[in-house]
């Protein structure tokens, strides 16, 4: 060969780099793709994660306090910088939890304090729910001091540095200007007490006599002419037979209990403030233990039972025959008996100080047992919470330490999400959907079951009306269509997925669902009607003369069934309001949910299933038509030269060579199904649910991300199980797409060696 | 010049232009075929005698395997293909109105240029045919596979594997496989379409050797491009050239004294 020239050898330097270049383009771009795809596959678990973690707890601050051994109760304010705490002596403190060098302040330094109530005098304590942190001191001559200390946050600007500083000022208020309210109008000392307050009326309960119950209610009056605000007393009071061992009083004001040993008598309150008996819980003390303490969880609807076996059980109201009753609900094991327990101001936490010093951290709904453990070297006596719960103060004698508390998402388990939860107030374990609502008391339920069984519900309908449609035009358009009429039909189907689905969503919501509502039962002799139809002309059309068959290609014989298809949905529509009136008393859906039970949505599954299966339909009629298509003419020709009609061709050798691909149509199908949002959204009620009845709406994955993230808060639990949901959501279609290519790849391989 | 297969000719010679109606096993008349507006074949007559091996050879595109694939109506899978004339299969035109397309293939069989065995067991390949007219009896399967095998000369090598995927074969066996499955259904002719274009030479002659054998039962139509391979195993041939039918005589008269100037210049090489 002759060598090269100068010039050759740079033309060829020219190709090789754009070779170069071209290589390493594509193999940057098909890492980009994937190095995407990793990034959004860790930034789901990387928000996701944190629902997960569990409860950690990091020691700040630690002071010693003189004469904390008569402390009835110890507190602190939101931002945990003043803590304050309640002697037996009748004085409050505020004191400094954290070091301030601005104000030359150390932890533990006394802030302010003072006296309300008088050291001789007091004869019982009690605390109403965190949520309005109200305290009262029971005196001897049968009244009581309620009191609550208040935070005022001023903010000023620091002349030195310039930066805006926080003023914490604490202060004391109490009600009736200090003036104790009486409990018991026979003045007899109150032994012990409890309190709760709604805000404009208040609710004692106190014992007295060991045995004597008395309910106190004060209502605020005002007086219309002067607008002088007076506190109005209605006194009631039950003995009950036995010495009373523990009271509570519900913040609404409605219920005080009284537990004597292992019962206890639940009392109702009306507004007026008449009292009644309403049940008598009575504990099996063989398979708890005996009761020991009673305490109200945070939303008030809970009753945590202390045992001294170490239990401590949950009870809540349940729905009866005989009304509203409490119920056993689960318990905890906090190993050795709990002295002492201190619930969150909002969520379904609550902290166990045991006998052995342990402390114990539980969320009842989620049965999670977060955290249990000796965070200080020396016996736990007391713990407390901040009200958002992001530090705990624990006492033990005079030693008080503050501890940084990391316990987001406590009521996230693995289990809450997927399995059977028993919410408050619920009749039975059960999978809930319920993120939101207005009221503060309320418990997010979150449970993924629902939707996840939405969106598989939405996908079920959606494919059994896209499978046999899809499909059969498919096979139809690749193997029996002639080639001109296919050259129009397949871009025709194909165009129709870059349809916008939330015009189809749209339709969906607005036309389908009332016309389908309007017209039910003709919508449902179409969908019987219509394959019917089609069957029948085609056996009809086979019998025909010869003659008469062959004006007509085989290859467009499909065309004859459109006029068929557009009159039997016009007799079927046309049917319907004398079907309704004939047979159904002109009232169908009243016929089905009364008749039959089935309840009625306008947005219902079926309309998803049309709607969606509309969408889905040329995914699957695209991949299964190029399946189909190409199962290669050699092999159909084999067969048909063997005397094999072309329906036994197809069945036989077609189909079976094409069924990779067509199982790869249908899971990507699937994967379409499953994470298609807007048709959903639009064209259901968005109902969580768990049914599988065709005339009920669902609430998929994908709606229920749409619908709820907007509104959720960064970083709350409610974010991050959106985001699990989106995870979920990702890595199932994921999986069916890579299934599918996975079986399109071998049979392409498949296809190269035939 | 090209050496006649010495097998050929131990048979009697015929009158190929005046065959006797009970030695035709296909009479083609006047066989004129389109494809849309253009038109693939003008005219062909020929009578192809029963038990005999008869090739089809010419240049490509002469028309030669259109008009094989016009023996068991494979043109009809065209759309825009259109036939006039007539083509009697024992005395009945195969292109009558009342015809059954899939009748017709059943007992005009057909091999194709590549081996197209179906994605399944060898077994399942032989007796795809029995199965589709409803044949269920185990017994009467397995025999027609061991017979049918046997046939095609493949019975010794997958007798032990006959359920192993028919594509676990070498080329020249897929090939012999698809032969099995056309004798199985004992159809009357047997058309081969470039049979062994795909092959290796040492699978081509297993093929021919076997093409000879199978005269004894079936009437053998072979269309080729490889004018040694039609002399060496036909018994007639056929000349086409553009869409025409030259000339079709004994195999020996032809490649040694043609009667057409075309027909010594395509033997001889000068185009092709």
């Amino acid at each position: 060969m002759a060598s090269l020239s100068a010039q050759q050898l740079a033309a060829n330097r020219g190709r090789l780099f754009k070779d170069r270049a071209a290589r390493y383009g594509v193999t940057l771009g098909g890492i980009m793709v994937l190095v995407a795809l990793l990034l959004i596959f860790f930034y789901l678990l990387y928000v996701v994660q944190p629902i997960f973690r569990s409860v950690d707890l990091t020691e700040e601050q630690s002071f010693s306090l003189p004469n904390s051994a008569g402390v009835k109760a110890v507190g602190m304010e939101e931002q945990a910088e003043i803590g304050y705490r309640l002697m037996s002596s009748g004085e409050l403190q505020f004191f400094a939890l954290h070091d301030k060098p601005a104000v030359e302040r150390k932890a533990g330094d006394i802030i302010s304090g003072d006296q309300v109530a008088d050291a001789a005098k007091i004869t019982s304590f009690a605390s109403s729910l965190p949520v309005s942190k109200q305290y009262a001191y029971g005196l001897n001559d049968g009244s009581a001091v309620v009191l609550q200390p208040k935070f005022g946050v001023t903010f000023a600007e620091n002349s030195e540095t310039g930066l805006t500083e926080r003023t914490i000022t604490p202060r004391i208020e109490t009600l009736n200007n200090g003036d104790p309210l009486v409990v018991d109008e026979q003045g007899q000392p109150l032994e012990q007490l409890a309190y709760d307050t709604d805000g404009e009326a208040m609710l004692f309960a106190a014992v007295q006599g060991g045995n004597n119950l008395l309910i106190t209610k004060y209502t605020a009056e005002e007086n219309f002419m002067t607008g002088e605000v007076t506190l109005k007393p209605i006194f009631s009071r039950i003995s009950l037979n036995g010495n009373i061992d523990d009271l509570i009083v519900t913040p609404d004001l409605r219920q005080v209990m009284a537990r004597r040993g292992n019962r206890v008598h639940v009392f109702d309150v009306g507004t007026g403030g008449d009292v009644t008996e309403r049940e008598l819980m009575v504990i099996d003390s063989r398979e708890q233990g005996n009761a020991t303490g009673m305490y109200l969880l945070a939303g008030a609807s809970s009753v945590l039972l202390t045992h001294d076996s170490g239990l401590i059980s949950q009870w809540f109201q349940v729905s009866t025959d005989q009304g509203r009753k409490y119920q056993y609900i689960r318990s905890f094991d906090a190993g050795s008996p709990v002295e002492n327990i201190e619930v969150e101001y909002y969520r379904r936490t609550f902290y166990t100080v045991s006998e052995n010093g342990d402390l114990g951290i539980f969320h009842t709904t989620s049965e999670a047992d977060l955290y249990r453990g000796k965070p200080l070297e020396a016996k736990l006596q007391n713990v407390m919470v901040d009200p958002r719960a992001n530090y705990l103060i624990m006492q033990s004698g005079d030693r008080f330490s503050v501890f940084d508390v990391d316990n987001e998402h406590p009521e996230v388990t693995w289990s809450a999400m997927w399995q059977e939860v028993w919410y408050e107030g619920y009749p039975e374990p059960d999978y809930t959907w319920q993120s939101t609502s207005g009221s503060d008391d309320f418990e997010s339920k979150f449970s993924l079951v629902p939707i996840a069984f939405g969106t598989i519900k939405a996908a079920a309908y959606a494919m059994l009306f896209a499978i046999p449609i899809g499909l059969a035009a498919a096979v139809y358009t690749a193997y029996f269509m002639s080639p001109s009429v296919r050259k129009y039909v397949k871009p025709t189907v194909e165009i129709m997925e870059a349809l916008p689905t939330v015009i189809l969503g749209f339709l969906a919501g607005l036309w389908l669902a009332p016309v389908i509502e309007r017209y039910l039962p003709g919508v449902i002799a179409i969908l019987l009607l219509v394959p019917a139809a089609i069957i029948l002309t085609a056996f009809l059309w086979s019998k025909l003369p010869s003659k008469i068959r062959n004006t007509v290609n085989d290859g467009r014989a499909a065309l004859l069934l459109i006029p068929i298809v557009l009159l039997v949905g016009w007799f079927s529509f046309g049917l319907s309001p004398w079907v309704e009136e004939t047979l159904f008393d002109g009232n169908v859906r009243g016929y089905l949910t009364n008749e039959l039970g089935i309840s009625f949505d306008q947005r219902n599954s079926l309309v998803v299933g049309i709607a969606m299966g509309f969408a889905v339909i040329p995914t699957i009629f695209s991949i299964a038509e190029d399946a189909v298509f190409s199962v290669p003419k050699h092999l159909s020709n084999g067969s048909l030269a063997l005397g094999a009609t072309p329906w036994q061709t197809l069945t036989k050798v077609v189909l079976l060579t094409a069924s990779p691909g067509i199982f790869s149509a249908v899971m990507m199908g699937l994967g379409r199904a499953v994470g298609e949002t807007m048709i959903v959204l639009m064209a259901t009620g968005n109902t969580p649910i768990m049914d599988w009845n065709i005339f009920e709406g669902m609430r998929t994955l994908s709606a229920n991300i749409a619908v709820e993230m907007p509104e959720s808060e960064v970083g709350s639990s409610h974010y991050r199980i959106l985001f699990l949901a989106a995870f979920v959501l990702f890595i199932f279609t994921f999986f069916f797409n890579t299934i599918a290519e996975f079986v399109r790849q071998r049979l392409r391989d498949k296809y190269s060696s035939m | 010049m090209i050496s006649v297969n010495p097998g050929t000719s131990n048979l009697e010679k015929l009158d190929l232009h005046n065959l006797p109606a009970e030695q035709t096993a296909l009479d083609i008349k006047n066989l004129n075929l389109y494809y849309g507006e253009e038109q693939a074949l003008y005219d062909v007559s020929m009578r192809i005698p029963n038990n005999r091996v008869t090739a089809f050879i010419g240049p490509s595109g002469c028309g030669k395997s259109t008009l094989l694939r016009c023996i068991n109506r494979m043109n009809d899978l065209v759309e825009i293909c259109r036939i006039d004339g007539e083509i009697a299969l024992h005395g009945q035109n195969i292109y009558d109105k009342k015809v059954d397309v899939a009748a017709l293939r059943r007992r005009v069989g057909m091999v194709f240029q590549r081996p197209n065995p179906f994605p399944k067991s060898i077994y399942e390949n032989v007796v795809y045919g029995l199965r589709l007219q409803g044949v269920k009896d185990k017994r009467i399967l397995d025999e027609a596979v061991e017979t049918s095998l046997r046939g095609a000369a493949l019975w010794d090598e997958v007798k032990d594997r006959l359920n192993a995927s028919a594509f676990s074969l070498s080329g020249g066996q897929q090939q012999r496989v698809v032969i099995a499955r056309s004798i199985a259904i004992e159809p009357e002719i047997l058309l081969l379409d470039e049979p062994t274009s795909a092959l290796d030479p040492i699978s081509t002659l297993t093929i021919e050797e076997l093409i000879t054998e199978l005269k004894e039962k079936y009437t053998v139509v072979i269309v080729t491009h490889n004018m040694q391979q039609a002399a060496r195993v036909s018994d007639q041939t056929g000349f086409l050239y553009m869409g025409k039918l030259v000339e079709y005589a004994d195999t020996d008269t032809l490649f040694t004294t043609p009667a057409e100037k075309q027909t010594e210049d395509y033997i001889t090489g000068r185009y092709g």
